[in-house]
């Protein structure tokens, strides 16, 4: 073996705007298909950069370490998440391979890379979860609610579209982004301007459900009765007092249940439909 | 009553395993899983009937609003409630209202299905993955990252979507649709308006604003005074927008010139470099 020819067959390639780029849609398909209860999605971050892998270490068994780097225990949100790591993990890698080829002492070791996955998954998928599948998702589809009313396909269609293609696109932003500045590129992603995109679609989509709830929750009282001679309708008394109050009070309820006993959605969902029922089967609602 | 064919059934058993193995376009299954819409639509293209489909989707979405899997973990399955709860309201020609009665029970159920694939891939992952990472043996690797995981939800979910559209879903049909008409069918109604304010009050808390559920409220009265008027989504879509520009804008007008006014003079980050 002689070092000319070890130049040759192991210095690593320059990695690319285009293999992170490529790395990211790896991601975007892989995400959730290999997800499992030890690793969760590990695997799909490990598929996505196994090409770039591939370019930095020449050397068999650095590329059987750097697999066997990637399968521990890693969990996140596809865009925010999954776009900025893909990003910051392909930077880390390129400086230890470099460090590896040079022989220099290892500064970028296992603990390094794992520890700036662990770091940064939890606090991306909170903002990412909040804004994407909680926020952004939903606005789109109460844009397409009425469409889909009225009978119109376009109803499922766009938001679908929308939504898939807005987190293609930031995912890549991000993805790029983590590859340029490496592991300060979580800074930015939680940074000041940021912040202000995350309020502006924090209060639309609060906005939004606001405009939903007032439109589509529909709590209305059925009961009448007689007092000397006089019929109460209950439900027109309570439109002359405030009009849509029932539907507020129910929603009011629930949030008020959330927020004293956490977000438990099912217990919600039956406690909700046995008072409804029980409400409507004798005859109040 | 119509019947459903296999052809059809297997189709929607096939459209169900691809988002729930999450393999159909990848990522993009996320709004797929836990939104009922394309779905519904998928199953009104089957039957030919799009647009009483997408009637009996929106009723069903309104019910899923705010469903996501923070963590992984979901309560319920939009996307099996409604692959069997349109084609069953379709056969028995049934009320949204009463879609809704079907897909609940559904929904729960697919869940379950679901960390029965979190189960086996587990497996997968831990026989075959590692085993070949430790080889480095690629090809293999990528079989057992991705090929795996597609047959084994292709097994759970297609057998099962089958059974239950083709045999299950005329049976479901008939005995709703012949509680039509009784004091059930009243209740059904009211639980099916009413359970939309879960979906809603979800998003409102996960979202997790509390000063700014003022928005909200405002919202919610402009949307109650303005019915008459027909506003369309967009239309309120942009008004929202304009308000947050608004509000932010003012808000961090109002921040600097108090750093400006000399609050700022106790450190802080941007004031490192001094």
């Amino acid at each position: 073996m002689s070092v000319i020819d070890k130049n040759i067959n192991l210095q690593p390639e320059t990695v690319t705007k285009k293999d992170v780029g490529f790395a990211w849609l790896r991601f975007y398909f892989a995400n959730e298909i290999p997800h499992c209860f030890d690793k969760y999605i590990a695997p799909a971050l490990l598929w996505a950069l196994m090409p770039i892998l591939k370019k930095l270490y020449k050397n068999k068994q650095d590329l059987i370490e750097a697999y066997q780097r990637h399968m521990l225990f890693f969990n996140t949100q596809l865009s925010w998440g999954g776009g900025t790591i893909t990003g910051i993990v392909a930077s880390l890698e390129s400086a230890r391979a470099k460090e590896v080829y040079e022989k220099k002492p290892i500064t970028i070791d296992d603990d390094l890379i794992y520890n700036s996955k662990a770091g940064l998954m939890g606090a991306l998928a909170g903002i990412g979860d909040s804004i994407d599948s909680g926020t952004v998702q939903y606005i789109f589809i109460a844009i397409a609610l009425p469409w889909a009313q009225q009978g119109s396909p376009l109803g499922s269609l766009i938001p679908f579209i929308c939504f898939a293609t807005y987190q293609l696109v930031i995912g890549y932003y991000f993805a790029q982004l983590g590859f340029r500045l490496g592991r300060s590129a979580a800074s930015e992603v939680v940074g000041d301007k940021m912040q202000m995109v995350i309020e502006v679609l924090s209060i639309l989509g609060l906005f939004m459900m606001g405009i939903l709830a007032g439109n589509y929750v529909k709590v209305s009282s059925s009961l009448e009765f007689n007092l000397s001679g006089k019929e109460f309708v209950v439900q027109s008394i309570l439109d002359g007092i405030m009009p849509g109050i029932l539907p507020l009070v129910t929603v009011g309820c629930i949030y008020g249940f959330f927020a004293k006993k956490g977000l438990n959605v099912t217990k919600a969902l039956f406690g909700l439909t046995v008072i409804l029922g029980v409400l409507a089967a004798i005859g109040i609602l | 009553m119509e019947n459903i064919t296999v052809i059809q059934a297997l189709i929607i058993a096939f459209w169900v395993a691809g988002i729930m193995g999450r393999f159909l376009l990848g990522g993009a299954t996320l709004t797929m899983r836990f939104s009922p819409m394309m779905s519904g639509l998928v199953c009104g293209l089957v039957f030919g009937r799009v647009e009483e489909a997408m009637l009996i989707t929106a009723a069903i979405q309104l019910i899923f609003m705010g469903v996501f899997a923070p963590g992984g973990q979901m309560p319920s399955e939009p996307c099996v409630a409604t692959s069997i709860a349109v084609p069953v309201a379709l056969l028995g020609n049934l009320t949204p209202e009463a879609a809704i009665g079907v897909a609940v029970p559904v929904g729960l159920l697919g869940s379950y299905l679901y960390q029965l694939r979190f189960f086996l891939n587990t497996i997968v992952m831990q026989k075959m993955a590692d085993k070949y990472a430790a080889q480095g043996n690629e090809r293999m690797l990528s079989f057992s990252i991705i090929g795996m995981p597609i047959i084994i939800s292709c097994l759970i979910f297609v057998p099962f979507m089958f059974i239950a559209l083709y045999y299950g879903a005329p049976i479901i049909a008939e005995v709703v649709s012949s509680a039509s008409g009784t004091i059930v069918f009243h209740i059904l109604e009211v639980i099916g308006g009413g359970l939309a304010a879960i979906g809603i009050a979800v998003t409102v808390y996960v979202i997790g604003k509390k000063n700014y559920i003022v928005f909200f409220l405002l919202a919610y009265f402009m949307a109650i005074i303005l019915k008459s008027l027909n506003v369309t989504m967009i239309t309120y879509a942009i008004i929202g927008t304009i308000i947050a520009i608004i509000y932010v804008m003012a808000k961090s007008e109002t921040l600097s010139k108090v750093q400006d006014a000399g609050f700022s003079a106790n450190a802080d980050e941007d004031d490192d470099d001094y």
